[in-house]
């Protein structure tokens, strides 16, 4: 079962941040942690948890956590 | 002739804004901001975006010497440098207040800070431009910089690229560096027209943009490459795009193939330079017809320019016009500036029969984390002032990942990690952090550098 809870922790742990201050609205370059370097281990970081390929047009669509979490929902991952 | 002439000369020059479509004309530029007519520091915390360039072109066109600095530099370092140099003139938009200054409405668009008291700080008149030499770090030591530096450098460049009068050209790569300030230079002077922004290849406004506006070129550092790559840039056709190039450290070995491949393919240039802020941009570049055949070679020198190899140690020597004056690490060592024609680089070479140049190592303890130069005596330095004057041991491993070692049991990764993200943004995925016991030293009781390196393959 996929959380949110879990998807968080992924991003916190790419992004180099605590937990608490991520948001649907947090976006890329918006923090210096989600930097261009940081937001490919991310994209990898997704791609092993969920077993998941992110192509291109994803990767440059997952600007906020919000359309990161439409991206996966493309590729049938819901959160709950 | 001044850099800033020859850049009004190109009277075609027009900038873009990205945020608002709106485009300027060079000549618009002209005196623009009101600055005071006198000499003195300008601090200029750019972001690459239209103002910026505006504000940096003004102070080109003063009396003023100016410091390019990144504007998203760690406060502390932004208060500490201020604190050192004393500047006149500050611009920087993250900030609405500064101590000891008042706000100045100078255009319709930008504020400058401007100091309360003007003090007497001689500078030496042929200091045009301070760079830093780390963009990060917040190190006071900056690169001496002459108009003339600027001026013989572009030129220098302007040989070999195919810059027209035609290109369009994203400031993809931020002008704090002196390889994003010498693709800003080349092509204000000869190109039509400068796209100023501040995204990166990884948003998707920058391709919008990169169709909208069909650049006719992209620069990058390795890591830009890495990430060009990731998205699939190099499957695909670019209509517009003419020539790419390339700075800031070596390609990895697979990068290069795929650059190959896709030069030849493309029919698009590739230009791999080699440079130093402390040349004002670049010493060497490889012709892309040489490529295919000696695609690890930083190349030859670039016209006027001469590399000579130090006997003994083979330490690359780089010998032109566009050396610096010295380092400044303070007011006092902007009194000087040191004409010189000659540039040890820190970096060991060897030459071919045919007289191309190749980087075998390095004597300077600076490594190359994602195009950025890194001092690893000063993330000693770092660490030590921000954690309680523990001892820690850095060294660089492959220009991939930061190690450091520490002496003191007690202290956790979690804390080095912080400090490290917050003072110089590095990611924890390129430190690899250990405990050792004790020191190994040489015979001569310095840390012996070569025995943990040692220890870490």
């Amino acid at each position: 079962m996929n959380t949110t809870e879990q998807l968080y922790k992924v991003i916190a742990k790419a992004l180099d941040i605590s937990t608490e201050i991520i948001t649907d609205q947090l976006e890329y370059q918006s923090i210096v942690e989600w930097d261009s370097m940081s937001h490919l281990i991310l994209v990898e970081a997704l791609e092993t948890t969920y077993n998941i390929e992110i192509e291109t047009e994803d990767i440059l669509e997952m600007s906020t956590v919000a359309k990161l979490k439409d991206v996966l929902k493309k590729k049938n991952i819901e959160m709950i | 002739m001044r850099l800033y002439d020859l850049i009004q000369q190109n009277k075609n020059l027009r900038f873009i804004d990205t945020v608002s479509g709106k485009s300027s004309m060079v000549t618009e530029f002209h005196k623009s901001i009101a600055i005071e007519n006198s000499q003195g520091l300008g601090f200029v915390y750019s972001d690459n975006q239209i103002d910026s360039i505006e504000v940096f072109l003004n102070f080109l066109e003063s009396n003023f010497t100016i410091s390019l600095l990144n504007a998203q530099l760690n406060i502390q370092f932004k208060q500490s440098l201020e604190d050192i140099y004393r500047p006149y003139y500050i611009y920087d938009t993250s900030r609405t207040e500064i101590e000891g200054y008042k706000k100045c409405s100078v255009s319709e668009s930008i504020t400058l800070f401007k100091r309360k008291t003007k003090q007497e700080n001689p500078i030496n008149k042929d200091i045009k431009l301070l760079l830093s030499t780390s963009g990060t770090t917040g190190n006071p030591k900056f690169v001496k910089l002459s108009d003339n530096n600027l001026v013989k450098n572009a030129m220098s460049i302007l040989d070999y690229l195919p810059i027209t009068s035609h290109d369009i050209v994203p400031l993809n790569i931020p002008i704090t560096y002196v390889y994003g300030l010498s693709i800003f230079t080349t092509n204000c002077i000869k190109s039509n027209t400068i796209v100023c922004t501040n995204k990166d290849v990884l948003q998707k406004d920058f391709w919008e943009d990169f169709k909208i506006y069909k650049f006719s070129t992209l620069s990058g550092v390795p890591y830009v490459y890495e990430m060009l790559n990731r998205i699939g840039f190099f499957k695909k056709e670019h209509e517009f795009l003419r020539y790419m190039t390339q700075a800031g450290g070596k390609l990895s070995e697979k990068l290069i193939s795929i650059m190959i491949a896709y030069s030849k393919t493309h029919n698009i240039p590739f230009f791999t330079q080699y440079g130093q802020t402390e040349a004002a941009g670049r010493m060497a570049f490889l012709h892309p017809n040489d490529l295919l055949t000696r695609e690890y070679s930083i190349g030859k020198p670039i016209k006027g320019g001469e590399f000579e190899l130090k006997e003994g140690t083979n330490e690359l020597i780089y010998y032109g016009e566009n050396v610096f004056g010295g380092y400044a690490k303070g007011l006092d060592d902007l009194v000087t500036f040191n004409k010189s024609n000659k540039l040890f680089t820190g970096d060991i070479a060897k030459k071919d029969a045919d007289g191309y140049y190749y980087i075998v190592g390095r004597i300077k303890r600076i490594m190359k984390l994602f195009g950025t130069r890194i001092n690893l005596d000063e993330v000693e330095l770092i660490l030590k002032n921000n954690l309680d004057g523990n001892t820690f041991i850095c060294t660089c491993i492959e220009d991939k990942y930061l190690s450091i070692n520490y002496l003191n049991k007690e202290l956790t990764d979690n804390s080095i990690k912080k400090v490290l993200r917050e003072k110089l943004n590095l990611h924890s995925s390129s430190l690899v952090i250990k405990y050792i016991e004790n020191i190994p030293l040489t015979t001569n009781g310095k840390v012996d550098y070569k025995a943990i390196t040692k220890n870490e393959d």
